[in-house]
C-alpha cells in the first residue's frame, strides 16, 4: 500500500539533491549558450568548412541519444589525461548537447527575422557589425527566449540520466532511497513530484519573460 | 582495439539493434494511437475531459522519462502491476510519447481550416462525416512533418530503456564493454552508429514528409 | 429549369458578445431571381448570408425557406442536427476561400456529397460530379488536385460541388474576392449561367458590375442594418439613401485610378 509518510519523508534527501540537478542542468545551459553562439556563427559563416563542421557538430549531437554520449565523455576523459569527477563529464555532456540544439534556435531566430531589418540598417549607413549588435541580436534573442527556456525545461529532464555515471542528483538519490526504505513506489514519485515542481517553475518564468520581451 | 571483439559480440548486438527497432516502432505506433486518442478527445469533450486530460499531458511532459520508467517496473510491482522489462519498458515510451503526440495532432486539426469544415456542414455532412473525411484526412497528413520528428526523437529514448535491463542495443554494447573492457570503444562505437541510423532515418522520413505533404502544397 | 427556392428574412438579430453584427434585418428573396448584397467591408453581408444556412447562428428573429423556420423548431428551440443538415441539403454554398478539401482531387470534392449525404454510389456519384464539372468548364481537371488547379478553376469546382447536390437556393460569399483580377470573368460566367437557369442566388460581392446586369435586386447593408433594397437601377444608379451615395462614392474614386 502507499506509505504517505514514506513518501514525504523522501523530499528532504531528494531536496538537497536537487542541487545538483540544477547545478547540472544551470551549468550545462549556461555553457551551452556559449558554445551554441559559436556555432551558430560558424552555421552562418561564410566559409563553407566552418560550416560543414557546425553541422556535423549539430547532427552528431542531435543524432546521437544523451545517454551514449553521455559515457562516451564519462570514458573519454580519463584516457585524454583528463581525471576529474563524474560531475565534470555530466556537465561537459549537457553542455556540448545543449549547444547543438541551442545554435539550431539561434540560427532560426537570425533567419526569421525579415531581411528588410539589417538591409534598413544598412541603408541608413550602419555598419554591418552596428547592424548586427543593434538590430539583428536584441530582437533575435527577445525572439528566442521561450525556445530557451523549453531548451532548460529539457535539460532539467535530461539530467536524470548523469544518475547513470553515479552523481547524486534526484533520480540518484530516489533510487538511493528506495533501496534505504525499500519502497521504490514513494521514492519515484517523490521524485516525479520535484521534477514536476522545477519544470513548472521553468514554465512559469518562461511565460512571464515572453510576456515581458513581448513587443 | 581489436577487431574481433566484434565479430564475437556481432550477433548479440545485431539481435539488441534489432529489439531497439522493434521497441522504437511500437512505441510510436501505440504513443501515436495514444495521443490521437487523446487529441480527438480533447477537440470533442466536454469541460472535466478537457482539463483531466491537460493534466495528463502536464505530468507526463513535467517529469523524466528514467523517473517514469522506475515508477512503472520498480514501483508498479508495489500496487499490484507487476511487469517484464520489456512490456514495462513500451508500455513506459507509449505513456511518455503519447502527450508529445496528442500536441502535434491536437495543433494539426487546429491548423485545419474551418472553412474546410463549414464545406462540409453546408452540404450536409454530419460530424462523424466531417471527421472521418475531412479533420483526419488533412489533419494527420498537415501532422506528418512533426511525427517524423518526434519518432525520431523516440529512437532516441529507447536506449533508456537499457536502464531496466530490456536487452535492446545499448544494453546489449554494455554487456560487451562489461566482458571485454571496452567501454570507450564501444560507447563510441554505439554512438556512431546511432548518428547513421539517425541520419538515415531523417532522410526517408523527409522523403515521406514530401510524398505525403505534396497535395497540401499550395502552387506557386 | 430548376426548381427555386424563396427566402423570407424577418427581424433578424445578431451578437458578438456586446457586439451586434445584424439589426433588424427583414429582406425577402424570390424563388428564382438573384439577389445581391453590397456594402462596405464589416457590415454584416456575410454574417446574413451565413445564417440562411445556419453556418451562423442568428439570435433572434426568422429565416425561412419556402416557409420552413432554418436553425430553429421554435423560437429559442435549436432544430436538430439531423434536421438542419436534410435543409442544408438544398442550399448550395460557394465561399470566398473556395474550401475544397485538399487531399481529394477535383471529382473527388464533388462526388463526396453525393456518396456521404445523398447516399449514392460511387460510380454514380463520379457520373454526376463528371457532369457538374462539365458544367463549369472543367471537364479536362477532374482529376487534379486543388493545389494543382488556379483559383478561378477551383472556384469553379466549389460551384460543381454545390450545384451537384442539386440545390434550389445557392449562396456566394465573395466568390471572386480571393481571385486575381484576371481570373474573375471565368467565375461570374458560371454564375450567369446558372442565374440565367432560374437559380434563386444570394450574392455578397463587390463586383458592382455584377450586380448591375445580373442582381434582380440589390441590398444595400451597412453597420449591421440593411439600409435599402431597390432594383439594380435604383441602388446603384439613382441612390436616395446618403449613405449609398457615399459607399458608391468611394468605390467609384477607388476604380478611377
Amino acid at each position: 500500500m502507499f506509505s504517505l509518510s514514506t513518501f514525504l519523508d523522501a523530499f528532504w534527501p531528494l531536496t538537497m539533491a536537487a542541487r545538483y540537478t540544477l547545478l547540472v542542468s544551470g551549468l550545462g545551459i549556461a555553457l551551452g549558450l556559449v558554445i551554441g553562439a559559436f556555432v551558430c556563427v560558424l552555421a552562418l559563416s561564410k566559409s563553407r568548412a566552418a560550416r560543414i563542421a557546425a553541422a556535423v557538430w549539430v547532427s552528431y549531437l542531435r543524432g546521437v541519444p544523451m545517454l551514449v554520449q553521455l559515457l562516451v565523455v564519462f570514458f573519454l576523459l580519463p584516457v585524454i589525461g583528463i581525471d576529474v569527477p563524474a560531475i565534470v563529464a555530466a556537465v561537459v555532456t549537457t553542455a556540448i548537447v545543449a549547444s547543438a540544439y541551442i545554435s539550431e534556435i539561434w540560427r532560426g531566430a537570425i533567419t526569421a527575422l525579415p531581411r528588410g531589418q539589417a538591409e534598413a540598417a544598412i541603408a541608413i549607413g550602419m555598419r554591418p557589425r552596428d547592424s548586427w549588435i543593434r538590430i539583428i541580436l536584441p530582437q533575435a534573442v527577445a525572439l528566442s527566449i521561450p525556445q530557451l527556456i523549453n531548451e532548460l525545461i529539457l535539460l532539467v529532464k535530461a539530467s536524470s540520466l548523469v544518475s547513470v555515471v553515479g552523481v547524486m542528483e534526484i533520480t540518484r538519490a530516489s533510487q538511493a532511497q528506495a533501496g534505504v526504505t525499500f519502497r521504490p513506489l514513494e521514492a519515484y514519485l517523490a521524485a516525479a513530484c520535484l521534477y514536476l515542481a522545477i519544470n513548472l517553475c521553468l514554465a512559469a518564468l518562461g511565460r512571464w519573460l515572453e510576456h515581458r520581451m513581448a513587443v | 582495439m581489436d577487431l574481433s571483439i566484434f565479430t564475437e559480440y556481432g550477433p548479440r548486438l545485431l539481435a539488441g539493434f534489432r529489439l531497439t527497432i522493434i521497441c522504437w516502432l511500437l512505441g510510436t505506433v501505440f504513443g501515436a494511437a495514444l495521443g490521437l486518442l487523446i487529441a480527438v478527445a480533447q477537440r470533442y469533450g466536454g469541460r472535466t475531459v478537457r482539463w483531466a486530460l491537460q493534466t495528463y499531458i502536464e505530468l507526463i511532459r513535467g517529469t523524466p522519462f528514467l523517473v517514469q520508467l522506475f515508477l512503472l517496473y520498480y514501483g508498479g510491482p508495489m500496487i499490484g502491476l507487476r511487469l517484464d522489462p520489456m512490456p514495462a519498458g513500451l508500455l513506459g515510451l507509449t505513456i511518455y510519447g503519447s502527450p508529445y503526440f496528442a500536441e502535434i495532432f491536437r495543433s494539426a486539426f487546429r491548423a485545419v481550416p474551418l472553412g474546410l469544415i463549414e464545406a462540409g456542414r453546408a452540404i450536409g455532412m454530419t460530424e462523424l462525416a466531417i471527421v472521418r473525411r475531412i479533420l483526419l484526412p488533412v489533419g494527420l497528413v498537415s501532422a506528418v512533418p512533426a511525427l517524423v520528428n518526434f519518432s525520431i526523437i523516440l529512437t532516441k529514448e529507447t536506449v533508456i530503456l537499457s536502464i531496466i535491463t530490456v536487452p535492446e542495443v545499448m544494453y546489449q554494447t554494455q554487456y560487451m564493454a562489461t566482458m571485454t573492457f571496452t567501454f570507450l570503444e564501444g560507447y563510441f562505437t554505439l554512438a556512431l552508429f546511432f548518428w547513421a541510423f539517425v541520419e538515415v532515418i531523417s532522410r526517408l522520413g523527409r522523403r515521406l514528409e514530401r510524398r505525403i505533404t505534396r497535395h497540401l502544397i499550395e502552387r506557386t | 429549369m430548376v426548381e427555386a427556392s424563396s427566402v423570407e428574412i424577418r427581424k433578424v438579430n445578431k451578437y458578438y458578445g456586446p457586439f451586434q453584427a445584424l439589426k433588424d434585418v427583414d429582406l425577402t428573396i424570390p424563388p428564382g431571381k438573384v439577389t445581391c448584397l453590397i456594402g462596405p467591408s464589416g457590415s454584416g453581408k456575410s454574417t446574413l448570408l451565413r445564417c440562411i444556412n445556419f453556418l451562423e447562428e442568428y439570435d433572434s428573429g426568422e429565416i425561412r425557406i419556402d416557409g420552413q423556420l432554418i436553425g430553429y423548431e421554435a423560437p429559442g428551440r435549436k432544430m436538430s442536427g439531423r434536421k438542419l443538415r436534410a435543409m442544408r441539403r438544398s442550399i448550395g454554398m460557394v465561399f470566398q476561400q473556395f474550401n475544397l478539401w485538399p487531399h481529394m482531387t477535383a471529382l473527388g470534392n464533388v462526388a463526396e456529397g453525393l456518396v456521404r449525404v445523398r447516399g449514392l454510389r460511387k460510380a454514380e456519384a463520379e457520373t454526376r460530379a463528371a457532369e457538374a464539372l462539365a458544367k463549369v468548364g472543367l471537364a479536362d481537371k477532374m482529376g487534379n488536385h486543388p493545389s494543382r488547379l488556379s483559383g478561378g478553376q477551383q472556384q469553379r469546382v466549389a460551384i460543381a460541388r454545390a450545384i451537384a447536390m442539386e440545390p434550389r437556393l445557392m449562396l456566394f460569399d465573395e466568390p471572386t474576392s480571393a481571385l486575381d483580377p484576371e481570373l474573375v470573368g471565368e467565375v461570374l460566367n458560371v454564375m450567369k449561367t446558372l442565374a440565367a437557369e432560374g437559380m434563386t442566388m444570394v450574392v455578397v460581392t463587390h463586383e458592382m458590375g455584377f450586380a448591375a446586369h445580373v442582381a434582380d435586386q440589390v441590398a444595400f447593408m451597412e453597420k449591421g442594418e440593411l439600409v435599402g433594397v431597390d432594383s439594380p437601377a435604383g441602388i446603384l444608379h439613382h441612390p436616395e439613401d446618403i449613405r449609398i451615395q457615399g459607399f458608391l462614392r468611394t468605390y467609384h474614386e477607388r476604380n478611377s485610378f
